[in-house]
């Protein structure tokens, strides 16, 4: 996975891949790979430069310096048209003039395909999408994931050699979503074909990405899979992205610890702290209950406000919020940098 | 009880010129009781040359002057709505000031042109000024509908494989079918109505256009204003706008781009 050669891999590469926009850089010697069947998701926030890179790959947007590979040759300088890529737009894009049949065709007909095999193509997609009776409709007489549908059906029929989806979930209501990501992920897996998922949702990441890229300022902050990115985050940044409940973290003089608000424990004010751990005196500003587990809100003076994850709700107002020292993240509290001797707070 | 007021105001005028096309003349100018008579449409059709032909010369110089002035003003409004936002910007101030130069000043410059170019007495010739005229407005109003249409829709028919002319066949111009129609027929009227050129370009009577016409059958008479006559002309003269205007209105009210973003 590490040989960078044009021989040998056969997914997508990206090496050293930067754009530049007058003094703006949108995406800064961004380099990865994603192996076919491989869901690749690039996350962060608006304006990180997740857009930037799929628009780069899908040949939108000219590339200021680096090179994309697919299938081991280098498509940089290609029109979108020859790259066999298909994209799902977070908007979707469907023609809204046409019915929902004619979007997913209309590519085919242009390019001069046989009309007996646009036909069974359709035929064959539709059914796989369950669109069928919606055939002769136009977009605009479709629900939200019927549109979503068509618009990844018409990136389906296209067999492209690699799948670019930008935010697709973003404008289904939550409950939808929740159901979509397991079809999806099986959907996209099945194609057999590197894909690229861009979101800013870190529950869409976790939950259908293989690996997951996080992005800030066009930069990548780090890449591996969610439990790595979760549990050894590379610096303050990853750790504060991912987790819901986010991290505590609590100023140490030029250190900040990181505190997962699982790790923490929940005592009565004045209890003796055990050896190996650290505590922390508050007083409970809140609590929110979400049905299996409660997350406490503790002020603690001087140090802000940490939010504690437990399966149930301690009755005292006055508390003592702890931690095991050795299973704190430890960052530099100016550069954001991960400081080595942080174990990993789920291994100790 | 207002939206008839209302009513009554805008359709007032023109069921005047109905009434009036069809009393004769004696009733109108108040010296009889008359009753009801088709003698003003009989002498307009039958008049030398017929009020037909007048007819026919408008809606060919009508419509070739909205075919070349859509065939100049589509390719242009798109290539404005694509351009970078700066130079789109001073451009669009160029089109802008073009369209609100005052046109009465071109009239002597446009006569020498037609003189020295052997353009007076064609009317496919007409069609020259008169897309020169409704160019920029026509420019300003087809990029603003360009650039109304989601940018996404088009990147997705450039990863289909649409080359530019696909694009716009298949994607942009069905979209801009509402935009494209209301402009077309904005200029339609424009040359339909216009006078000062035409009066100029114009002199053999057969090849006259409905506003130099018209204004014939004004001053035809020096003892009496024929208001019957000119009431009919105007009721003839406006039948095949308000046809234009029915065929294309759903065109024009349609909502066509709904649906293509989702939310």
């Amino acid at each position: 996975m590490t040989n960078s050669g044009a021989t040998g891999f056969n997914g997508l590469e990206l090496h050293g891949l930067s754009r530049r926009v007058g003094n703006h850089t949108l995406v800064d010697q961004l380099s990865l790979q994603v192996a076919p069947g491989e869901i690749l998701a690039l996350l962060g926030p608006s304006g990180c430069g997740k857009s930037s890179t799929l628009r780069l790959i899908a040949g939108l947007d000219p590339v200021s310096s680096g090179d994309i590979r697919l299938g081991g040759r280098s498509i940089t300088t290609l029109p979108p048209a020859q790259r066999q890529v298909a994209m799902v737009f977070q908007s979707y894009a469907l023609f809204p003039h046409l019915s929902v049949e004619r979007n997913l065709s209309l590519g085919m007909e242009l390019r001069g395909m046989a009309r007996a095999e646009i036909k069974r193509e359709l035929d064959q997609v539709l059914a796989l999408m369950q669109l069928q009776e919606q055939r002769q409709r136009k977009p605009a007489e479709l629900s939200g994931g019927q549109r979503q549908r068509v618009a990844l059906a018409r990136a389906l029929i296209r067999r492209p050699a690699l799948f670019l989806l930008d935010e697709p979930m973003s404008n289904l209501d939550a409950q939808l979503r929740d159901n979509l990501r397991a079809e999806l992920r099986t959907l996209l897996r099945s194609t057999g074909v590197p894909v690229v998922y861009v979101t800013h949702d870190q529950h869409e990441a976790m939950g259908l990405a293989d690996r997951i890229a996080v992005l800030r300022n066009g930069r990548l902050q780090q890449l591996g899979s969610a439990e790595t990115l979760y549990r050894d985050p590379a610096n303050r940044f990853v750790a504060t992205f991912l987790g819901s409940p986010s991290i505590n973290l609590i100023e140490r003089g030029d250190l900040q610890l990181g505190l997962r608000p699982e790790l923490l424990e929940l005592a009565n004010a004045g209890s003796p702290v055990p050896a190996g751990w650290e505590a922390l005196e508050g007083q409970l500003s809140h609590r929110e209950w979400l049905g299996d587990r409660v997350i406490s809100h503790v002020h603690c003076p001087g140090q802000g406000t940490l939010k504690v994850l437990s399966s149930e709700a301690f009755t005292s107002d006055t508390l003592q919020v702890r931690w095991p020292k050795a299973q704190a993240l430890r960052f530099h509290a100016r550069s954001g940098e991960r400081l080595p001797g942080s174990s990993d707070p789920h291994t100790a | 009880m207002a939206r008839m007021l209302l009513l009554l105001w805008s359709l007032g005028p023109m069921l005047w010129q109905l009434y009036s096309s069809l009393r004769p003349n004696e009733a109108l100018s108040g010296m009889g009781t008359g009753g009801w008579t088709l003698e003003h449409y009989r002498q307009l059709l039958q008049s030398d040359p017929p009020f037909l032909t007048t007819l026919l010369n408008s809606v060919v110089v009508g419509a070739s002057s909205t075919a070349l002035t859509l065939a100049l003003a589509v390719p242009c409004a798109y290539a404005l709505s694509r351009l970078g936002r700066r130079q789109a910007r001073a451009l669009t101030a160029l089109v802008a000031a073009a369209a609100a130069f005052p046109a009465v000043l071109l009239f002597l410059a446009l006569l020498e042109l037609a003189r020295d170019w052997h353009l007076a007495n064609q009317l496919l010739a007409l069609s020259l000024p008169y897309a020169g005229l409704c160019l920029p407005l026509a420019i300003l109003l087809l990029t603003a509908a360009f650039a109304d249409i989601p940018i996404e829709l088009e990147e997705a028919a450039l990863i289909e494989g649409m080359g530019l002319w696909q694009r716009l066949r298949w994607i942009l111009l069905p979209l801009m079918a509402p935009a494209i129609a209301s402009s077309g027929l904005l200029v339609f009227l424009f040359s339909w109505n216009e006078y000062p050129i035409a009066l100029t370009w114009l002199s053999r009577s057969d090849l006259l256009t409905l506003a130099p016409a018209m204004a014939r059958i004004a001053g035809s008479s020096v003892y009496t204003i024929p208001y019957g006559a000119f009431a009919a002309a105007t009721v003839l003269g406006s039948a095949p706008l308000i046809l234009l205007m029915l065929l294309f209105q759903r065109q024009i009210i349609s909502g066509l781009t709904q649906g293509a973003i989702k939310g």
